[in-house]
């Protein structure tokens, strides 16, 4: 069935170009995702449910906000949604999730998986259950050519933000006295306190943070697809095995994890798509039968 | 349209006795509401409880959702009229098919063995009719499923139903009249592109639509193969690997969100430009759904049963009324699973009113069976016929090319485009042997086609 | 946290006695829908049981029991499909034997990890089996699943089976005694594991690893007969469900059935020997209820889940015996 042909340069180009698109928006949800857990310990299932968050906000603002602004202007909806999603985040933080820290795992998982199954029902109940898009921003920026092929420039914009992101959460976290604080904390949460850390004002920080790039992600998905129910939880699971072969806990390892996990979907896509979803899978199980704490993890 | 290719195609479509355009149906119907014979007997107060399982939540509430709001127009109807036999109100309980085949294999046992349900209805997941069918049958509930169309239901789930039946057509028909449609518009495509999710109604899809066009197109190939999950969102990876391919035709099966997602991307990276695209629910969730963006000229499915402007107004006054009355309860236009639960609880009371003519008082549910086996009702989609043999709904299928016009904020069809094809044309015959009994292949349907059908010549 | 006085074995097994006797009568008393339903509670409390011996008494928690729930499950519908095979006792043999067979070649690999490494690894591969079920559909039916109805299935050695259109009835009286001895004999086994040298072992490591491998015990074996007999549980358990649910599907592998386990054990109280079990079975009732009374039942089950693990987190059954405890302590002051 499948017939062999020579690929031409463009369909490489463009499908580097799909795959980099795609580890953007996977590496913002795994960072968020990997920071959560390495400052606070804490598995945040309801991860995927603010990535959504962040779709619906952004799709509802720019639909709601259209008529009156110019198209250029709508782009500063994208990082607005991303905010809403880190102010509700800086609200779950210490009325829900601040009582579960002395509490085994499981009690952690329970609760962001409760918020995740609450989470999935307001979406549905505020936006109801029609897709909700927000294309004028693609079309705004419209196309360039990739040999014979169009690509939209709006891709290349989710590109850069998350390469941006990537960039701007390094300088943050190992250059900034506020990264520090961080970094103490996630190593050692008893000792930053002895040495006078607020460390509560860290955790809330560090989960705002995490649900900002979360909903960021979902702000620069929703103007190239849409926001549709479902999406959080389908999200969460891949971006579970981007953290899980980087290493729980690691940027450099959400990175590199997401960039393997994009890659690999673009290859088996391309070539042989049966094995799509076991690939995912096996490459995770590998890796950490090789490497328990992931490629960039530091021992438990 | 040029003349002479669509006297072509008109000829084209006479072997299946089918029609372009936005002729179909002979004469005007009746309509649902004809006058009421005076019911015999007597008649308790009691309310009828009915079960409706849908989804309610997830990507596919919006197939479920335009289900419910005709389960809920249909039912407020009837009791606006004063109820079945005109004395049991109708009282539904709705649940959500999201939670998954399991629960909804427990929430129907709870409808029934706890709430008393007489009649259970909805379920949209070909996944899920297989499961709650059999327990359909376990409970003696009698049911109208309005969707979960996959051929396996009654081939081999259920393969001799007594209390089960199913208003939408069956689902080997949806790839079967994508094909005839693409045929019928694209007589020279030859090299084939698919993208179905990765479940077994986009596997059924493939197969019987390749199968099909194999049959009309002789020396068609399949050049390029897709199978996204179901909810999968990015679709760039796919669209590229398509592209490469160079085919002349996309078959697509990819519905809901994920459709939506699909075609937005597409159009992004002109895949409409370079082929041809049938699809086989494009427009199968609220219309409102697809956006004005979305290209002109795509075979936009509708699980070949029914989208709102056909049948016409003129020659369809059922669809007209049946149109205006969703519009004015739901601020909405209605959807294929609209239809679907409509006629199933109008179905059911021309049943119980023929059984009650015949026997007196409330019918039992076996008078009921009687009646429904067999029968014919005017739909809004145009003639309904649930078969005796398999408890199967058919009707004409329809699909037709998308387009842009005045009045509506969404693509609906060309009038022009539309090809409506006799149900009998396209699935297998009455006791047409089941898959196991002498064959191998996935469906009835298949096996028919395979065996039945000419190839056309080249 | 102090430890609530142990009971006596008298008292212990009088409770169980007059628990017995009241889950006896259910049929008699409730109707076929609340006998089904709370077969399926049985059903999924003997999976909640299997799983605590890891959370519970081993201090590991697995992300991925839904594997050997499935593997249980899917032995059954296999050997329905492909051997012919009517009755339950083979079902059962086949579904322990599976359902071994993957916990064992698991455990070797995730033993040797704890915490939320551990739970990662269960998960992981239990997502493996997950897309062989998914992706081999021409094998196990796909998302379609594999249907295992009731109406062929045998019990006793064929003794008794279940033809004809109106056998549901009789299938759920039968079907929930022979669930209840089964339940028995899982209790009672699992009992006698924890009460063991083993069982004992298992905890020693669980409070203070270091001291026991201090102590010359083979931690990894250890930790792997553990997960090996959690698994064959939890698949025995998968294998009863069956016939009840009337097939099986992928999304029995999938992780959010792994998440449920969890909740069951976290719910009743994990630090109790009954608490997973008590779990299940409310979890079971309360997942009915919650799709059965609204559309919004995520919202409301997550509510529930949230409220439960904020204000009980000892569980149902831990609280229970704190209030009992307190309760008594009161009287004992008094008098």
């Amino acid at each position: 069935m499948r017939k062999k042909k020579t690929e031409p340069m463009d369909i490489v180009a463009l499908q580097v170009l799909n795959s980099l698109s795609y580890a953007a928006v996977l590496f913002l949800i795994a960072a968020g995702l990997s920071l959560i857990f390495g400052v606070m310990g804490i598995v945040n299932m309801a991860h995927g449910s603010f990535y959504a968050l962040g779709a619906y906000v952004t799709a509802w603002s720019v639909a709601a906000a259209a008529a009156a602004l110019p198209p250029a202007a709508l782009f500063v909806l994208l990082p607005l949604g991303a905010m809403a999603v880190a102010v509700v985040g800086l609200a779950i933080e210490p009325t829900l999730l601040r009582r579960f820290y002395r509490r085994p795992e499981e009690y952690q998982l329970l609760v962001t998986f409760g918020l995740l199954l609450v989470l999935e029902d307001l979406i549905r109940l505020v936006w109801g259950g029609a897709p909700l898009t927000a294309n004028r921003l693609v079309d705004s920026l419209g196309l360039i050519q990739v040999g014979e092929l169009p690509y939209p420039v709006y891709n290349l914009v989710m590109i850069g933000v998350g390469a941006a992101a990537a960039l701007a959460l390094w300088a943050f976290v190992y250059r900034t006295k506020f990264g520090v604080l961080l970094r103490a904390t996630a190593q050692d949460r008893r000792m930053a306190a002895a040495l006078g850390i607020d460390v509560g004002r860290i955790y809330s920080l560090a989960f705002g943070l995490g649900c900002f790039m979360a909903g960021l992600a979902g702000a620069i998905v929703v103007p190239s697809q849409a926001a549709v129910l479902g999406m959080g939880v389908e999200v969460l699971v891949v971006s579970f095995v981007v953290v899980v072969i980087g290493g729980l806990g690691s940027l450099e390892g959400a990175l590199v994890g997401a960039l393997i996990v994009s890659a690999l979907r673009t290859v088996t896509i391309q070539f042989w798509e049966e094995i799509e979803l076991a690939a995912l899978y096996l490459i995770a199980a590998i890796v950490l039968l090789i490497r328990p704490t992931g490629l960039f993890g530091k021992k438990a | 349209m040029d003349k002479d290719l669509m006297q072509e195609r008109r000829g084209f479509l006479k072997q299946f006795g089918a029609t372009l355009g936005a002729a179909g149906l002979g004469a005007a119907g009746v309509g649902t509401a004809n006058a009421a014979t005076k019911p015999k007997g007597s008649i308790p107060a009691k309310p009828v409880k009915v079960g409706h399982i849908t989804f309610l939540t997830g990507a596919a509430e919006l197939l479920g959702g335009p289900g419910q709001r005709g389960h809920i127009l249909a039912q407020e109807e009837i009791n606006a009229q004063g109820g079945l036999l005109g004395k049991r109100k109708i009282e539904t309980i709705f649940a959500d098919e999201a939670a998954g085949t399991d629960a909804n294999v427990k929430e129907l046992r709870r409808m029934k063995l706890s709430e008393n349900i007489d009649l259970f209805t909805g379920v949209i997941s070909s996944g899920n009719t297989p499961a709650l069918g059999p327990v359909a049958e376990e409970l003696r509930v009698l049911t109208l499923f309005n969707d979960g169309c996959t051929d396996f239901l009654f081939d081999k789930a259920v393969p001799n139903p007594k209390y089960t039946f199913r208003v939408t057509n069956i689902q080997s028909a949806d790839g079967v009249t994508a094909a005839v449609g693409a045929a019928t518009h694209w007589p020279k495509v030859r090299k084939i592109a698919s993208i179905q999710p990765d479940y077994s109604y986009g596997r059924n899809v493939f197969e019987h639509f390749v199968l099909a066009l194999g049959k009309l197109l002789p020396g068609i190939e399949v050049v390029s193969e897709s199978w996204p999950k179901l909810g999968t969102t990015d679709f760039t990876s796919h669209i590229t690997k398509i592209l490469s391919n160079k085919p002349d035709l996309l078959v697509a099966g990819v519905w809901g969100g994920d459709y939506v997602a699909f075609y937005k991307q597409a159009l992004r990276y002109g895949l409409f430009d370079k082929m041809k695209v049938a699809t086989t629910l494009a427009f199968g969730g609220y219309p409102h759904a697809i956006g004005k963006d979305h290209p002109e000229g795509v075979l936009a499915g509708v699980h070949a049963n029914y989208h709102f402007l056909y049948p016409s107004a003129e020659r369809w006054p059922i669809n007209k009324g049946f149109v205006e009355r969703y519009y004015r309860r739901w601020k909405e236009y209605p959807s294929f699973e609209s239809d679907g639960a409509y006629i199933a609880l109008y179905l059911y009371k021309q049943a119980v009113e023929k059984a009650n003519q015949l026997v007196g008082g409330w019918p039992e549910d076996e008078a009921i069976i009687a009646m429904l086996e067999g029968a014919s009702i005017d739909s809004p989609a145009g003639y309904l016929h649930i078969r005796a043999d398999n408890h199967q709904g058919y009707k004409d299928a329809v699909t037709g090319l998308s387009k842009h016009l005045p009045g509506y904020d969404f693509p609906v069809w060309d009038a022009a485009s539309i090809v409506s094809i006799p149900i009998r044309s396209i699935t297998a015959p009455p006791d047409w042997p089941k898959p196991g009994q002498g064959h191998n292949e996935s469906t009835a349907a298949a096996d028919w086609i395979k065996k039945t059908w000419p190839t056309a010549k080249a | 946290m102090s430890a609530p006085p142990v009971p006596s074995l008298v008292r212990r097994a009088a409770a169980a006695a007059a628990v017995l006797a009241a889950l006896l009568v259910v049929p008699a008393v409730a109707g076929t829908y609340q006998t089904q339903l709370l077969t399926y509670g049985l059903t999924l409390a003997i999976a909640a049981l299997g799983f605590n011996l890891l959370l519970g008494y081993t201090g590991l928690l697995s992300f991925g029991h839904s594997a050997y729930f499935g593997a249980g499950a899917y032995a059954v519908a296999l050997m329905m499909r492909y051997l012919g095979v009517s009755s339950m006792e083979l079902f059962m043999l086949g579904g322990i034997a599976f359902s071994a067979a993957i916990a064992a070649l698991f455990g070797i690999v995730c033993v040797r990890h704890t915490r939320i490494f551990f739970a990662i690894l269960t998960l992981a591969l239990s997502q493996v089996l997950w897309t062989l079920a998914y992706k081999f559909f021409w094998i196990t039916g796909g998302t379609d699943g594999l249907r295992v109805p009731f109406s062929k299935v045998t019990l006793l050695g064929g003794l008794i089976g279940f033809p004809g259109a109106d056998a549901f009835e009789k299938f759920i009286t039968y079907y929930y005694y022979y669930v209840l001895a089964a339940f028995c004999v899982c209790v009672t086994l699992m009992w006698l594991i924890v009460h063991s040298p083993f069982g004992k072992t298992l905890q020693a490591i669980r409070d203070n690893e270091t001291r026991a491998r201090f102590l010359g015990v083979r931690i990894w074996r250890y930790r792997w007969l553990a997960f090996l007999v959690s698994g064959i549980f939890t698949g025995l358990a998968g294998s009863l469900w069956v016939p009840l649910n009337g097939l099986t599907t992928p999304d029995v592998l999938y992780w959010p059935q792994s998440g449920k386990f969890v909740f069951f054990a976290v719910l009743g109280g994990f630090r109790n020997f009954t608490g997973p079990m008590v779990g299940a079975v409310i979890f079971n009732y309360l997942e009915v209820y919650a799709v059965a009374v609204t559309e919004y039942w995520q919202l409301t089950l997550g509510v529930i889940l949230i409220a439960l693990v904020t204000f009980l987190p000892a569980g149902i059954v831990g609280a229970a015996a704190r209030l009992v405890d307190r309760l008594k302590r009161r009287r004992g002051a008094a008098s």
